[in-house]
């Protein structure tokens, strides 16, 4: 019965990492001798450290900006609950409806001044011409956007969630001992769900570190040479794809896989995030 | 001493946030729906106009009905009606992922949660960490593995690399485990029950609160999905919506001046309504069924 999953998973989750493994050493023609200088090769690469600058500006804007509004907007909307707010959060998830290639299309419109209905927002930025915006050096800014409002929404629904698991005894207790909204908030509430949103925390950080859609697309489809490999898995995309250096692609997934492993083993084994997955080993063990 | 904390607490009023405070939250809250609201506006509205008045009418004005059906007849002169066969792809692509990993979610969760099988554990960490882990992270080897089986260019590729489904069998696993009492697995197998009929016998009738949020979630997962089609569907032919809207990005002029002048019909009435032919069944799923998404992905990430 577990054969299907067993099967898809050894296929598709675990062959791929030592596939990745055996890949590395390929001789290329960045590698003609082959070996594992494939590492050292493709982080020498010329077009290496601006994919991964790229990637971290817009982490740097991306990463806490939905962090602080998941996080606000949800402990807002908790604040003083109302009937008329589930109208509100059927309005914040609606953009996670719209992500890549339609994030593109729709967020290509919104910053368009000549059609935008944001032309009042931009134009008191200044802003009233399409090439002031569509530049390379404001791709954190526009991808921000674009990740922001793709996911944003979705989280602050998913974190009011949480905190309507929060019992009401445990509010009204505080609400007596006369703790105010904000008190409530960072005192009472955010340490509760703090579970919740370290996994929220690892899923934003590992989605935004493999960033690739968006950019390939404004890149392909919008304004070419504007996001030429600008990043790290565009970068890998033009390795393997147009370059058919399989091996300094296998290196670069690997580079980007080892924070991203490093997380989720981090937060299996050293927080209580799978309290019952890790029962279940930690009995094993006790009885092995 | 009780009594004392009692009244003390009794004569102090439950503290209420203040009126201003309640008021500019909820006036930050109904600002930030509309921001959400807005970009979604405009794509569903884009399609009733035609592309002059996309820029001379409002942003948000209604054109006339008729304007969607001839953007979408529009957008079929494109390439012999490749969209349609990009939608019927996207359908019948995305109903075989979604049966497909649910029913293989389904049944790996109830194994691990009623059986003793030995690689339990070292099953239950590849899980999680093929869950926390992007399926973006793994492309390329998984291209090279798509390669050496034959499989490239065919949609079952699509299918079966998709069709995992880690947070699934999270999910299953953390509801059979829940749901149905040890003892009665245990009680169950005592009698002569295997797994299987433990299965269809126990399990199976009461699954279907777990079998249609599994559904949920990989739909909504997969159907906007554009990376893992984008390397393993090279050919028009064989694209799912998503990629087929990328493919009209870049050989269309209609948002890429880049693209010299065609005869084709395809501007950005055509090009929205396309996008919304991708988001929509997105919205319609989130609209009916918010609730259990929150549900779901509570019940994923931790155990109450």
């Amino acid at each position: 019965m577990i054969l299907p999953y067993l099967a898809l998973l050894l296929l598709w989750g675990i062959l791929p990492i030592f596939l990745a493994f055996t890949e590395v050493p390929h001789e290329s023609r960045a590698n003609p001798d082959g070996g594992w200088d494939a590492f050292k090769i493709v982080i020498q690469d010329f077009r290496f450290l601006p994919a991964l600058i790229h990637v971290l500006q817009f982490m740097a804007i991306f990463v806490p900006s939905t962090l602080i509004a998941v996080i606000v907007f949800s402990l807002m909307l908790d604040l003083n609950p109302g009937k008329w707010k589930k109208y509100l959060r059927l309005a914040y998830i609606m953009p996670a409806s719209v992500s890549g290639a339609v994030a593109v299309l729709v967020w290509y419109a919104m910053l368009q001044p000549t059609f935008s209905p944001l032309q009042g927002p931009l134009s008191f930025f200044g802003i009233t011409e399409s090439a002031q915006i569509f530049q390379t050096e404001n791709l954190p800014v526009i991808l921000g956007i674009m990740a922001f409002f793709s996911i944003a929404g979705y989280w602050i629904v998913i974190q009011y969630g949480s905190l309507q698991s929060i019992s009401t005894e445990v509010i009204e207790a505080a609400r007596i001992d006369g703790c105010s909204g904000l008190q409530l908030a960072l005192r009472i509430k955010l340490p509760m769900i703090k579970k919740y949103i370290v996994y929220m925390c690892i899923l934003i950080f590992a989605g935004g570190l493999q960033i690739f859609v968006e950019p390939q697309l404004l890149n392909e489809g919008i304004q070419r040479g504007m996001a030429e490999d600008w990043s790290l898995d565009q970068l890998a995309y033009t390795l393997a794809f147009l370059d058919g250096d399989f091996g300094g692609a296998a290196s670069l997934a690997i580079l980007l896989l080892i924070p991203t492993l490093l997380l989720a083993l981090i937060v299996i084994y050293k927080t209580d995030m799978f309290e019952e997955a890790n029962d279940e080993i930690r009995s094993k063990k006790v009885k092995g | 001493m009780s009594t004392l904390i009692t009244r003390y607490r009794l004569n102090r009023k439950i503290r209420q946030e203040s009126l201003i405070g309640t008021l500019s939250a909820n006036i930050v809250l109904i600002a930030f729906a509309i921001l959400s609201v807005v970009p979604i506006l405009w794509l569903l509205l884009a399609p009733s106009k035609t592309d002059p008045e996309i820029t001379d009418r409002h942003p948000l004005a209604f054109g006339q009905f008729s304007g969607y059906l001839t953007a979408w007849r529009n957008l079929q002169s494109f390439n012999d009606g490749v969209v349609l066969t990009w939608g019927l792809n996207s359908i019948w692509i995305n109903a075989s992922i979604v049966i497909l990993a649910t029913v293989s979610a389904t049944l790996a969760g109830f194994v691990l949660a009623a059986s003793k099988i030995r690689i339990k554990k070292i099953l239950m960490v590849a899980t999680l960490i093929t869950m926390l882990t992007p399926p973006m992270a793994l492309v390329v080897p998984i291209f090279v593995l798509v390669d050496k089986l034959g499989l490239m260019d065919n949609p079952l590729s699509v299918i079966l690399v998709c069709s995992l489904y880690p947070f699934g069998t999270f999910l299953a696993y953390i509801y059979f485990s829940t749901t149905i009492p040890v003892e009665l697995y245990e009680a169950a197998k005592m009698d002569g029950c295997n797994d299987f009929r433990l299965f269809t016998k126990i399990a199976l009738p009461l699954s279907w609160p777990i079998v249609s949020l599994l559904m949920f979630f990989a739909f909504v997962g997969n159907w906007a999905n554009f990376f893992i089609p984008y390397v393993l569907l090279p050919s028009p032919e064989n694209y799912t919506l998503p990629i087929g809207l990328g493919f009209l990005f870049y050989s269309t002029p209609a948002i890429n001046p880049g693209v010299g002048a065609t005869s084709l019909p395809i501007f950005k009435p055509e090009i929205a309504l396309a996008g919304v032919l991708v988001a929509l069944p997105i919205m319609l799923v989130f609209m009916f069924a918010q609730k259990r998404l929150i549900q779901g992905m509570l019940s994923g990430s931790i155990k109450e």
